[in-house]
């Protein structure tokens, strides 16, 4: 189910690559603008990005970030061929995290990025399976403008 | 939008180094000359600095002229203060400018400072933390990076003027003398272009600029002799000359402020823009205000400054300024019920034109974006008279710009061209024997 719409943007997303992160989320905000997407949605786009990004250099050993465009909507997929979430009711709850401590020192890891991504995306997939990977699919729609 | 920058065509040697440095990629280089895009230009400066050749300079009036007039007022940004060989204390320069023949607004200036300070401490006593830290207003340079680049951001920026433009309006007010113009110091292009084309009023107070670069000179020249001016903390309230440097409007602030502000102090481009950046993914929590100043070490760091901005930070300390008096905050009490230091007019988003009128024709042109950026050789050489191969890759699907002005592309072209004539070269006609092949054969 991965390619289906129209790709605007794909990126490699390193491991434990901390500092990359907000480049791929900027950039993806500068894409959306240029494409005339409202800046409040873009903005959201941008931290969804930037969440699912992070997930993807802490958990998913690196993988694939690409921003997707539909009729009425822009999707942010994050692919990983990482160790899968094993208990995914409890990873979108605030404040639960299994990050390694050394992430958590550097201030990352403080069980808020899905949580995150839920609150602002208007619709999210999560496809995953342990030990063979995750695929987060979150969807903004453009019109139909959405109060936070 | 204005931009306050000058260029000197005959000095510009077209070399690009000025293009690259810019953080809003508002300059090219088109026929062996440094254009400047005004509705892209936040005249933060850096372009000035990365110039060799001296062909950028701030845009301001010329001095005959200013000097000619019967009368002129002079408001001067705090920086000014701290390019003499004297202490930095305002009175001294006030007293130097007077001398000159200029009628310095220095003691509304003091108040104008006073407050904003007071509005903004208030604002902040009042906030919650939902909204998020409140961004000062009085470097037009980070203002103007917001509107174009940040534009989530437009709602944390503080709604109080600027004060430089309140001390002009207070002692308009105060002296009746509204035909005199008034003529405010500038040490970058961004203030220039405050007064040339403000946000969030209508038109400037003030009428004129001068650099700090000509003023200090002219001071310099002009007055051999300060000894006998009053330079010392008794004089008349120093406070806002802190402002010229990073930290002194949240320490001016803080003396007004009920609650404790957490605040954040940030000065130069590179990391003015890495914070709004995070503080846009919602990263930073926890802090009241921001102090963004687009130079580094704020106003001091600018680029019309004579002083270095380390001896003028050094300086600095030679500054003791006094709290204020209960009689100078019942006189702010008062100038803060008139609504003096409000901003005019809603700041607004500068938007940038999308690729296309609407979404698909714009994601036509991002493809067709993609595709010319694939072409190029991605070494953001410059030469094309563009910043980067994106911007390039940009120009050319916006219709202003061809693949043939990237000199990588160009050599191609021309190798593609000389193997076709190699292999032409080689082709005979028919009537011609080829070379080697017995003309015995032939016969046969």
């Amino acid at each position: 189910m991965s390619a289906r719409e129209p790709l605007i943007v794909q990126r490699e997303v390193k491991p434990l690559d901390f500092l990359a992160a907000g480049e791929t989320a900027s950039e993806f905000k500068e894409l959306l603008k240029s494409l005339g997407i409202p800046t409040d949605i873009c903005r959201r786009a941008s931290i969804v990005t930037y969440e699912a990004e992070m997930n993807t250099v802490i958990h998913g050993g690196g993988g694939v970030m690409s921003l997707r465009l539909e009729d009425d909507a822009i999707i942010i997929v994050a692919e990983d061929q990482g160790p899968g979430i094993a208990d995914l009711e409890k990873a979108m709850q605030e404040g639960y995290s299994t990050a390694p401590d050394f992430v958590r020192e550097m201030g990352f890891g403080a069980g808020m990025g899905l949580p995150n991504i839920k609150k602002y995306s208007d619709k999210l997939e999560i496809d995953t399976r342990v030990g063979e990977g995750t695929t987060l699919r979150a969807y903004i729609f453009i019109k139909g403008q959405r109060e936070e | 939008m204005s931009h306050g920058i000058k260029i000197n065509k005959e000095a510009c040697k077209g070399c690009v180094n000025c293009i690259k440095t810019c953080p809003t990629e508002a300059m090219r280089v088109i026929d062996g000359k440094v254009r400047i895009m005004e509705e892209r230009c936040i005249g933060c400066g850096e372009c000035l600095r990365s110039c060799r050749h001296r062909a950028l300079s701030l845009k301001e009036n010329d001095w005959d002229f200013l000097s000619s007039k019967r009368s002129l007022a002079v408001v001067v940004d705090p920086a000014l203060c701290f390019q003499f060989p004297w202490r930095p204390y305002p009175d001294v320069l006030s007293q130097v400018l007077r001398n000159m023949g200029f009628d310095p607004i220095f003691k509304d200036a003091a108040l104008a400072f006073d407050l904003t300070a007071l509005a903004e401490a208030r604002l902040l006593d009042g906030n919650s933390d939902k909204r998020g830290p409140m961004i000062s207003t009085y470097c037009p340079a980070v203002v103007r990076l917001i509107q174009m680049k940040f534009q989530e951001l437009i709602k944390n920026l503080s709604p109080v003027e600027n004060p430089l433009e309140i001390c002009i309006d207070l002692w308009r007010a105060k002296h009746v003398k509204h035909n005199v113009p008034a003529a405010l110091v500038a040490p970058c292009p961004a203030r220039v272009a405050m007064v040339e084309d403000p946000v969030g009023r209508d038109a400037s107070s003030a009428d004129y600029v001068i650099s700090v670069t000509r003023m200090a000179r002219e001071i310099l020249t002009n007055s051999r002799s300060v000894e006998h001016l009053e330079d010392s903390a008794r004089g008349s309230n120093s406070r806002w000359v802190r402002w010229a440097s990073l930290g002194g409007e949240t320490a001016h602030i803080k003396e007004f402020a009920e609650k404790p502000v957490r605040s954040l102090t940030v000065s130069g481009m590179r990391n003015v823009i890495d914070l709004f950046q995070e503080l846009e993914l919602g990263r930073l929590k926890g802090i009241d205000f921001i102090e963004a100043r687009a130079c580094n070490f704020g106003c001091i760091g600018g680029i019309a400054n004579v002083e270095s901005r380390f001896i003028a930070h050094q300086k600095l300390k030679m500054l003791a300024s006094s709290a204020p008096t209960d009689e100078e905050k019942l006189l702010l009490d008062e100038l803060y019920e008139t609504g003096i230091w409000k901003l005019q007019e809603e700041i607004m988003p500068v938007e940038q034109a999308p690729l296309g009128m609407d979404l698909a024709k714009a994601m036509e042109k991002l493809e067709e974006l993609h595709s010319v950026y694939a072409e190029l050789p991605h070494l953001d050489c410059g030469t094309c008279g563009r910043p980067t191969c994106r911007v390039m890759a940009e120009d050319i699907v916006k219709g202003s710009g061809s693949i043939e002005d990237c000199i990588f592309r160009v050599r191609e072209r021309i190798a593609e061209l000389s193997e076709e004539i190699h292999v032409l070269s080689k082709k005979l006609i028919h009537t011609m024997t080829p070379e080697g092949e017995n003309e015995d054969k032939r016969d046969m």
